[in-house]
């Protein structure tokens, strides 16, 4: 080879590691795949299935404000806590379990039978749809809310999965208002839920 | 000479720190109820009433296959539960445990925990070694 050509080639790699770092520093600066998902198109009718098994349509929710959170019943921390969470802020709105609906989506549909996700709700005490489906539908589910999860398998065999923490609010006609996150305080909480009751 | 023995003052200082031991004690150790094969997470109250850090290093317990310290995050609006390294417990401090943060994650229990039900846990620290404490079992609801 001769060196002319040596350095032809060269320059041609200098070339193709600068072409990849603008590719790389122009996929960086674009907005997050996540925020594809805006306010006004978060929500909207869906069907899955409830713990007795049969289909659950999103419309029977409808004339009642609801705090839905996705989560799965092997999740010993997160979800538990923000279940008793909801449950405590809705005891504490003073207007019954009518006034407000607490939904769990499980994105844990290989595990969550209707069955499974039902015994795990009787922990509560208190009236909260659970709601499960095919895999497809759940992942349907989780965009049209702009939910993320993830399976992470655990060092112990089995999994775990990563999950949006935030509670999402509707209100009554099934329109999203607002999101509850485990960081913000109680009144800060229970504040948003009066709104959406009143 | 003076110059050396003032240099060796700090280092003679911060060992005197460590000279004691760490006094682990344990309390307010508490679970959620479960259901079916699900996992459990325990909290625990860790105090050091001593002179010397500690570590905790790892847990066990009869009651289930596996005992881990977890450590629940939240990035970015989502919640990640993973293995927590070695948790440092420094002379005189108290760490409590709480719901989303640092705990024990039990898999595989022998049985659903129950309310009112209670159960050893043993702790184990670099320096102390092993503490036990006993966890009770309170509704979900309560907290």
């Amino acid at each position: 080879m001769s060196l002319s050509r040596l350095r032809l080639m060269l320059w041609l790699v200098v070339g193709l590691v600068a072409l990849g770092m603008v590719v790389l520093i122009w996929r960086q600066s674009q907005p997050q795949q996540t925020a594809s998902t805006t306010l006004g198109t978060i929500g909207g009718p869906f069907t899955l299935t409830g713990t007795d098994g049969r289909p659950f349509a999103s419309s029977r929710l409808n004339g009642k404000p609801a705090a839905i959170f996705f989560g799965f019943t092997h999740c010993p921390d997160v979800c538990p806590t923000t279940l008793a969470r909801l449950a405590k802020l809705r005891r504490q709105l003073g207007q019954g379990d009518d006034a407000l609906a607490i939904v769990f989506v499980t994105v844990d549909p290989e595990r969550d039978t209707p069955a499974e996700l039902g015994n795990y709700l009787t922990l509560y005490d208190t009236p909260v749809v659970g709601l499960t489906g095919s895999p497809t539908q759940i992942e349907q589910i989780k965009k049209q809310f702009g939910v993320y999860s993830r399976k992470v398998e655990q060092p112990g065999g089995g999994y775990s999965v990563d999950h949006t923490a935030s509670v999402i609010l509707l209100d009554r006609s099934g329109q999203f208002v607002a999101t509850l996150s485990p960081e913000e305080g109680d009144q800060v909480a229970l504040e948003k839920l009066k709104r959406i009751t009143a | 000479m003076k110059r050396t023995l003032l240099l060796a003052f700090p280092f003679l200082l911060a060992a005197c720190g460590q000279s004691g031991d760490p006094n682990i004690q344990l309390g307010n150790a508490w679970a959620r109820p479960t259901r079916g094969d699900a996992p459990a997470a325990v909290y625990v109250a860790i105090n050091n009433k001593g002179e010397a850090d500690d570590r905790l290093v790892g847990a066990f317990t009869d009651h289930a296959a596996l005992a881990m310290v977890h450590q629940t995050e939240l990035v970015d609006g989502v919640a990640t539960m993973r293995m927590a390294g070695e948790i440092n417990v420094p002379a005189g401090q108290r760490i409590e445990m709480v719901p989303g943060g640092t705990h024990i994650m039990l898999e595989g229990l022998r049985a659903p925990l129950r309310t009112g039900d209670s159960f050893d846990l043993v702790l184990k620290f670099r320096k102390s070694g092993d503490r036990k404490v006993v966890v009770d079992v309170t509704k979900a609801e309560q907290l």
